[in-house]
C-alpha cells in the first residue's frame, strides 16, 4: 500500500469513528443492566421491555413516526415539483419562497407558525391545533432541503438529453416519467430521507406547533432530562436507528443506483 | 405487541374518548397509579403534555397555545400567569380537601388568599453528599459552611458541584451570610459573591444536570442542588448496589423552597374535571403516592400516613417546623437587579 493510500485510510478510520462510535455506544448502553448510564455492568433486555410498556414513550414513537412520513412524503413532493420548476422556467421568487424556511432560526419559524395558526385556523376554518399542525410546519422547513438537493443534481446534468427524448416523440410526461425522473431519483431519495430525519429530531418547531396530548420522540426524551435519561431512551433510539437503517436498505433494493453518484 | 397495535390504530385515542382532561404537567410527575385510579372514579382520561422548565411552559402558552385544563407551575410562574390574566379563579365549593393542606403552604406572596393556585409538592435547595465520605473525612452536613469555608472545601477539593444558577447560588450564599434570599441590598450581594469567589477554586463545577449522575457514580462527593434530584440520586446508589450511600439535608442556616401549584388555564375546556382533579389529588392517598415516587415535600397532612416510612423521617422532605420557618420561596427580581445580579455572575463566572 501506497503511504498516500494509508493515510487516506486513516482519515476515512477516523472519521467513521467519530460518526459512528457515539452511535454504537448508545445501542450498547441500550443492553445495561443499569439506569446510571455510566459503566457496563451486565447484560439485559429490560429497557425493552420497560419500553413496550411504557404507553407514553410509544404514543411519542408512533407520532413521530407518522408525522415524519407525512411530513417527508408531502415535502419531497412539493419540494421536487419546486425544484423542477426553478430550474427550467428560472423564477424569481420562488426559490427565495421554497427556500427561505432552511435559512430560518427554528425558534422564529416555530413561534411564528404558531402564531398564524392560532390567527387564521382557529377563528376562521374551527381548527385547533394537533397533529395536522405539527406535519404542516415540519412539510415547511422539510420542502426548502428537497428543493436544494433536486434542483442541485438537474443542474449538473445535459438538456440535451431531455431534448433527445422529446426529439424521439416523447409526450412531455413521457419524459419526465422515463427520462428526468430516474436521472434525479437519487436526489429525491437524498431529500426525502433528508427529511425524514429532520422531522424525526426536530424539537424546537414541534414545541412551539404541537396541539395539547400530541407528544414526539424529542418532546418527550427533552422532558425527561429533569429527571435523568434513563436507558430506556437508549432502547427506543436504537429502534429508530435500526427502523431508519432498515429504511434505506429497503429504498436502495427498490431502485438499485438510487444511493449512486449520476454524474457519467 | 402493544406497540403495532397503537401504530394501526387511530391518530389518537384522545379523539375516542369524550370526557378529556388536559394536564400541562413536569415528566414523571403524577404516579401511574394515581392516575389510573382518577380515570376510574372520573371515567374520563387524562391526557399529559409534558414541559421541563417553567419558561418553555410561559413561552408556549404566551405564544397563544391553548386546550390545558391544567398546569402545575413553580412560585413565580404563577404570579406571571395570574399578571397576565391566563389562569381561571378557583372554585373552592368544589375543593373540600383544600382544608388537608398546611397553613404553612397557603396564602403565598405569588398568590395571596390562593385566588388561583393549590399547592402540588414542593423541592427543596439543598446539599446532597456521600455519607461515608463526608463521615471518613469528618465534615458537618448541616450547614452551607461545607460548601463555602475553604477549611473544609480544602478535604474536598474538585469534590463539590453547585448549582450553575444565579439565584439558587447566591441564594444560599445569603442565607449562610445570614441574609434573606431575597435580599436586594447590593452590598450583602457584594458579600455573597466574595464568598463565592473565595469557594470556586475547591468546586469542580457549576452543575444543574448531571450532577445526579456524578454523586450516583462516585465522582462527585458533595453536591449543591434540589431535593427531589438527591432523592433520586439515593434511589440510583441504592439500585445499582454502590458501596455507599447519597444522602441530603437541609441547611440548619435555611435555604429556597420551591413550590409547585395546580392551577386551572383559562383556555381549558373542562374546568369541571380540573376541580375534580384537583380534589382528588388533595386526598392525603393520592398526594403521598407522589412523595413516594420522586421523594418531593409534600404539603398536605393527610398524606403522612400514606407515605413510605424511610421517606416521611427524612427532614429534608418533611421540614420540621424549625427548619420549616427558615425555608424562603424566591421571589421575581426587577429589570435593574436582574442585571446586577447578571454582571456580579459573569464576574463569578470568568475569575
Amino acid at each position: 500500500m501506497r503511504k498516500n493510500s494509508l493515510w487516506l485510510w486513516a482519515a476515512a478510520l477516523a472519521a467513521y469513528a467519530f460518526l459512528y462510535l457515539p452511535l454504537l455506544i448508545v445501542v450498547l448502553y441500550s443492553f445495561n443492566d443499569s439506569r446510571l448510564n455510566a459503566e457496563w455492568v451486565g447484560f439485559t433486555l429490560n429497557w425493552y421491555i420497560e419500553l413496550f410498556n411504557d404507553t407514553d414513550m410509544l404514543v411519542a414513537a408512533r407520532n413521530s413516526l407518522l408525522i415524519a412520513m407525512a411530513a417527508s412524503l408531502m415535502a419531497t413532493v412539493l419540494g421536487t415539483l419546486a425544484g423542477l420548476a426553478i430550474h427550467r422556467y428560472k423564477l424569481r421568487f420562488l426559490p427565495v419562497l421554497a427556500i427561505t424556511p432552511v435559512a430560518m432560526p427554528e425558534i422564529l419559524l416555530g413561534v411564528s407558525l404558531l402564531l398564524f395558526f392560532n390567527m387564521v385556523f382557529r377563528p376562521w376554518l374551527g381548527l385547533e391545533l394537533g397533529m395536522w399542525s405539527v406535519i404542516v410546519a415540519h412539510i415547511t422547513f422539510c420542502i426548502g432541503f428537497v428543493t436544494i438537493v433536486v434542483r442541485g443534481s438537474l443542474l449538473g446534468m445535459d438538456e440535451s438529453i431531455f431534448e433527445a427524448a422529446r426529439d424521439l416523440g416523447a409526450t412531455p410526461w413521457q419524459t419526465f416519467r422515463l427520462v428526468t425522473f430516474p436521472l434525479i431519483l437519487p436526489a429525491v431519495m437524498a431529500g426525502a430521507l433528508m427529511s425524514f430525519a429532520l422531522s424525526l429530531d426536530d424539537f424546537v418547531i414541534t414545541f412551539f406547533t404541537a396541539g395539547v396530548g400530541v407528544s414526539t420522540l424529542p418532546l418527550e426524551i427533552y422532558s425527561m432530562i429533569k429527571i435523568a435519561v434513563t436507558p430506556e431512551v437508549n432502547a427506543v433510539s436504537t429502534l429508530l436507528m435500526l427502523l431508519t437503517l432498515g429504511m434505506i436498505v429497503l429504498a436502495s433494493r427498490i431502485h438499485g443506483k438510487a444511493f449512486q453518484s449520476t454524474a457519467p | 405487541m402493544r406497540f403495532l397495535a397503537l401504530l394501526l390504530f387511530g391518530l389518537s385515542p384522545a379523539l375516542h374518548a369524550a370526557d378529556v382532561l388536559h394536564l400541562y404537567n413536569w415528566n414523571n410527575y403524577i404516579s401511574d397509579a394515581t392516575v389510573a385510579r382518577f380515570e376510574q372514579s372520573c371515567r374520563c382520561r387524562l391526557v399529559q403534555d409534558y414541559y421541563s422548565d417553567n419558561e418553555e411552559m410561559l413561552a408556549k402558552l404566551a405564544a397563544g397555545a391553548s386546550g390545558y385544563d391544567l398546569i402545575v407551575p413553580t412560585g413565580n410562574a404563577v404570579e406571571s400567569l395570574i399578571k397576565s390574566q391566563q389562569l381561571r379563579p378557583l372554585d373552592k365549593t368544589r375543593l373540600p380537601n383544600l382544608k388537608n393542606i398546611d397553613p404553612a403552604y397557603l396564602d403565598t406572596a405569588f398568590d395571596p388568599g390562593n385566588r388561583y393556585s393549590v399547592p402540588y409538592a414542593y423541592t427543596i435547595t439543598l446539599i446532597g453528599y456521600n455519607a461515608e465520605k463526608l463521615r471518613e473525612l469528618n465534615l458537618p452536613t448541616d450547614t452551607w459552611a461545607v460548601i463555602f469555608e475553604p477549611k473544609y472545601l480544602v478535604k474536598l477539593k474538585g469534590r463539590v458541584t453547585v448549582l450553575d444558577s444565579q439565584r439558587e447560588l447566591m441564594a444560599a450564599a445569603l442565607k449562610y451570610l445570614g441574609y434573606s434570599v431575597n435580599d436586594t441590598d447590593e452590598a450583602h450581594w457584594r458579600r455573597a459573591r466574595d464568598l463565592i469567589l473565595r469557594a470556586k477554586p475547591y468546586w469542580a463545577a457549576f452543575n444543574a444536570s448531571s450532577y445526579i449522575k456524578e454523586l450516583t457514580v462516585g465522582n462527585i462527593w458533595l453536591a449543591h442542588g434540589y431535593s427531589s434530584d438527591m432523592f433520586q440520586a439515593q434511589q440510583d446508589a441504592k439500585q445499582a448496589g454502590r458501596p455507599f450511600t447519597i444522602s441530603y439535608a437541609t441547611p440548619k442556616e435555611g435555604a429556597v423552597l420551591a413550590l409547585d401549584s395546580m392551577v386551572l388555564h383559562k383556555s381549558g375546556p373542562r374546568p369541571d374535571l380540573a376541580h375534580r382533579f384537583i380534589d382528588f389529588m388533595l386526598e392525603g392517598r393520592n398526594s403521598a403516592e407522589l412523595t413516594n415516587l420522586v421523594g418531593s415535600g409534600n404539603p398536605n397532612r393527610a398524606a403522612l400516613p400514606y407515605i413510605d416510612p424511610a421517606i416521611a423521617a427524612n427532614q429534608a422532605v418533611f421540614p420540621p417546623p424549625a427548619v420549616q420557618r427558615r425555608l424562603e420561596m424566591l421571589r421575581d427580581l426587577d429589570r435593574t437587579q436582574r442585571r446586577v445580579l447578571s454582571r456580579m455572575w459573569t464576574e463569578i463566572k470568568v475569575r
